[in-house]
Formats: structure tokens, sequence, C-alpha cells
């Protein structure tokens, strides 16, 4: 049995133009999880996705979703994976419901499977009211959760989505998490594109970070976060003393606030207090600082920002 | 071809025929429009003043023919390529290369539904010039019909490669205005090839269009020289119709141009 979705090994993309997209990635997204690709802009991100789902021609390197090669099998491994474009794109000559049909026609079902899709997918995604009108008549948020309905058309085993909440409203935001961990529950593969790390760190179980064309974490959210974490705990205390010192921990202190520095807060937290209590300190404030998956991923890309 | 009988294929047919047929004041009428009024001005207003010089039918319907093809090409040729481009333009041609559609069914979706709008254009004129071409008829349906097909193929097929290389709507109107527009003036749609001096009449017979526009002119009238040969004049078509549906297939499948 294979357990693997998405099976990546030493692809390699460079542009006509000799840039260097992706230096030879590998990459397993287990079957049922929900993946987050991040990275920075022109890491990688969408040439991975676009070599997935068929846009995007590789010399080097081999993909493979749910066991079929995806060039030898294109004809199956595209029938497994639905992908929503980050730049909305519409067929602007019919109404919404004729789009989605002739999108469940290419992928060869039969007339009453068409109509059966496209009433749930209408259904589904609020758009039943608008079923009629063309993709121009839509608005932003309604075009974006067309997009996503597209994708899902075929009811393929394995949805990708390109930055699916770009420049959506919070509303929306939050319906289409819901949404996403729902059909992720019933057992679809999802892998996400982002730029909004809360979103991965919401919605992912496992983390992937593309930068400069390389796979530079592949691992569980959990994971990442606890590997990478450096926790601060910081204690506001009503008055000091030179003679403060907690052996243990590494600490540092100014204007009265200790800030100590851990990658386990929780456990290390009461025994802070037994050392204070020890040196007959009073304290005024406690505050536990957990590291973001955003500053470490920021970290892990060497990010400017965090440079400076 | 045994890939190209299966429902994704005739959903992109289903598609391409839907979009001309909605799109019809844009796409049929035009054609219709355009040939009635040549052969309202050419054919009964100046036809009548034109010395035949040995054609053997009436300067009217002699015109037919020519007028049928010109409308044929522009409309075959004009689906593919504008629908292709329109697709790559608003990226929605992405949709339908992530299907399970192999590059030579995409192709032949596009060709088919310029085939399709070629071949109702034509049609379409034919039936017209039963009510405003007095004594119009047609001598052989099945050679007619024949160049009508081979005839849409071949445009239509360059319209998909042309679409497939453009990179604005300006590459898809350069061709229409600087190539086909001169072949099809210059290969007898108004005249006989045999009224031109040496060596342009031998000239013109290096122009495709000519074996086009004479071969249906043969097709459709009857009295009309016998030193045509309409096997050649098929043949030569056939081949242009596979040259250029090997080309758009082969584009389409290696994603030239239409993938990263």
């Amino acid at each position: 049995m294979n357990d693997i979705a998405i099976k990546i090994r030493n692809l390699k993309k460079v542009y006509d133009n000799k840039f260097e997209a992706l230096k030879g990635i590998n990459l397993d997204i287990p079957k049922g999880s929900f993946y987050g690709l991040l990275g920075p802009n022109g890491a990688g991100k969408t040439t991975t996705i676009g070599a997935i789902a068929g846009l995007v021609n590789y010399k080097h390197g081999s993909i493979s979703i749910m066991g079929y090669d995806n060039k030898k099998n294109y004809r199956i491994t595209r029938g497994l994976v639905g992908l929503s474009q980050q730049e909305l794109n519409f067929d602007v000559f019919f109404p919404i419901k004729k789009v989605l049909e002739f999108q469940a026609g290419y992928f060869g079902m039969n007339r009453s499977m068409i109509k059966e899709r496209t009433e749930l997918m209408l259904e589904q995604f609020g758009l039943k009211d608008k079923q009629n009108s063309t993709c121009r008549e839509l608005s932003g948020g309604m075009k974006r959760r067309l997009q996503i309905a597209k994708a899902l058309i075929h009811n393929p085993e394995v949805l990708i989505l390109d930055e699916p909440t770009a420049g959506v409203d919070i509303e929306l935001r939050y319906m289409l998490w819901d949404f996403l961990k729902q059909i992720n529950k019933e057992g679809k593969t999802i892998l996400l594109t982002t730029h909004y790390i809360e979103e991965a760190e919401q919605l992912c179980d496992q983390i992937g970070i593309i930068h400069n064309g390389n796979m530079i974490v592949d691992e569980s959210t959990k994971n990442l976060t606890k590997n990478n974490s450096s926790s601060k705990i910081l204690i506001e205390l009503e008055e000091v003393s030179d003679d403060i010192k907690i052996n243990e921990f590494d600490f540092s202190l100014e204007n009265k606030i200790m800030t100590i520095n851990t990658k386990h807060p929780n456990k290390d937290l009461p025994i802070i207090m037994s050392k204070i209590n020890e040196l007959n300190l009073s304290i005024a404030h406690i505050e536990i600082k957990k590291t973001t998956l955003e500053q470490i991923f920021l970290k892990l890309t060497n990010n400017e920002i965090l440079n400076k | 071809m045994k890939y190209l009988i299966n429902r994704k294929f005739f959903s992109l047919v289903n598609r391409e025929t839907q979009r001309f047929l909605a799109l019809y004041k844009q796409t049929v009428m035009p054609g219709l429009v355009t040939t009635a009024l040549y052969i309202l001005v050419f054919g009964k207003a100046l036809g009548s003043k034109i010395d035949a010089n040995g054609l053997k039918v009436d300067y009217i319907q002699y015109i037919i023919p020519g007028l049928i093809m010109m409308a044929i090409i522009n409309n075959a040729y004009q689906n593919s390529s504008s629908s292709i481009m329109q697709a790559k333009f608003l990226k929605f041609l992405d949709d339908i290369l992530i299907t399970p559609l192999s590059g030579i069914e995409i192709a032949f979706g596009y060709i088919i539904g310029g085939i399709l709008r070629g071949g109702v254009t034509g049609i379409s004129i034919i039936i017209m010039c039963y009510f405003i071409a007095p004594g119009f008829s047609i001598d052989n349906y099945l050679t007619t019909l024949l160049y009508i097909l081979l005839v849409s193929w071949t445009f239509s097929s360059i319209g998909v490669i042309v679409g497939v290389f453009a990179k604005s709507w300006d590459h898809i109107g350069i061709f229409t205005t600087f190539i086909f527009m001169p072949l099809t003036m210059l290969g007898g749609v108004f005249w006989s090839v045999k009224w031109l001096p040496y060596p342009w009449d031998l000239i013109s017979k290096f122009n495709p269009v000519y074996w086009m526009v004479d071969g249906l002119r043969h097709s459709m009238l009857s009295g009309l020289d016998s030193d045509f040969s309409i096997q050649l004049s098929l043949l030569i078509c056939l081949l242009f119709c596979l040259f250029f549906s090997i080309i758009a297939s082969y584009l389409v499948s290696t994603g030239y141009r239409i993938k990263s």
C-alpha cells in the first residue's frame, strides 16, 4: 500500500532564461495530510505546483501522484489532482454553471455526473444564485470560491491550492479554512502554498519551506515549532538586587525585567518561580513569549527583516 | 487517433462549437454579409460590364466559389487562433492543460472548432446564394463538401499554430492582412489566372489558395475548362491539411509557449 500522495525526487527546473527555479528538490506528502509549502516570493513554490499539475515542463527528476508517474501516466495523475491557481482565471464566454460543466467534461465525466457535481459545487460554494452570471459579474470573493469549486469539480484525491486566501476578506478566509479542514478530515490530501504563516500554522500538519529552489525544511508543524523554538519567559520584578543569579538558565536583567531564554517555557517556569521565591523577590508580572512559525520562517529563510 | 473518441475531447469540441454559435453575430454573420456585398457589387453591378473573356459561365457564378473560399479561410483561421489567444491571454487555457486531455486532443479540439465554423459559414453562404444569385447551382456536392472540409481544416490548423505562437492580438491580425488576404486575392477569386501574362500565370500556381479556389470552382460549376486536375488539387489540400495539423499537434503537445 502506497501511503504517499505526492512524491518528488530530484526535481530540477531551469527556465529558458537560464534561471534555475528548482535545484533538485525532494518531497514526500503523505496521503490525507494537509501540507503547507512556504517560501518567499520567487522561491519555487508555484513552479513546484505547476510541475505537479502539468503546467510546467521539467527535464530532470520525477514526480509521482498516488504512485503514478505524472509524465508516463499523466491521464491518471491529472484526474487525481485538482489545482486552484493564485491568479484567477476564467472562461469569460459562458455562465459559471457552464464553466463548471465544461471543466467536469474535460475530466471525462458523463452527463449525469457532470450535472450532479456542478450542482453540488454551486451549492457548496454558495454560487447557486449566480449560476447564470458570467465570471465578470462576480465579486472578488465569489471568484475565489469559483476557482476552488473548479479545482474540486472532478472530486480529486489531491487538492493543490496556490495562495487561496490572497486578497479575500476575513469572513471568507475563515469560511475557506473551515471548508478545507473539513475536506481534509474526509480524506483529501491538500497541498497549500501561502504567504500567511498563520494560515499554515492553523491548517497544516506538515510544513515544507522552499528557498532559492531548495527544500530547506520538511517536517511536521509540531516538530518544526518545537525544534526551532527559542521561547522567552519575561518576569517583571517589584524590586531588584545585584546578586540575582539563576545558574541553570540563560537570563538577562534590564529595567526590572528578567528575560529567560528557554526551549521549554512551561516546564521551566515552576523551577524559575521557586528560585525567585528563594531569593525573596516579588513578581509584578509574568509573560511567556513563544516563537511563532512566522519567526521560524524568517529565521530559516535568512530574511533581511530579521537580520536588521 | 483512437484517443480522440472520448468524452473529454468532445467536451472541448462542444465548448468550441458553443463559443462561436453564441457569438454568431461576430462569427458567422460577417462572412454572410461580406459575401452578399461582394456578390452585389462585383457580381450584379460590375459583373455585367466585365468581359468574361472565355470563362464559359456568368461572372457572378464564377466568383461565388472564390468568395466562399475566402469566407471559409477567414472564419476557420479566426476561430482557432482567437480562441487559443483568448484562452492564453485570460489564462483559462491552464484549466484545459491540467486535465487528462493529451496535446493532440487539445489541438484537434480547437481545430475542429475552426472546421465547424468554416463549414457552417461556407454552407450558410451556399444556401444564401440560392436566394441572391439567380441560376446558382452546385455540380458536385461531394467534392464541394470535401473542399470545404479540407480548407477549413488546413486554416483552422494554421490558426492553432499562430494562436500558440502569438504574443499579442497583432500577431493574429498580421497573418490575415499580410498573408491570407494577398494569397486569396491573388489566388483567382475574382478572375482566372489564365488572364495573367506569362510568367505570372505560372507563378500563381505556386499559390496554394489557387488550388483551393479553383478546386471548389470546378466542383461547383459545370462546363469549365477540363485541363484543371481536381485530383491534384484535392491532394494538395490534403497534404497541407495534414502538414499543418501535425505541426499544431506537436506544438500543443510539447507545450510550446503555453506551458512554462
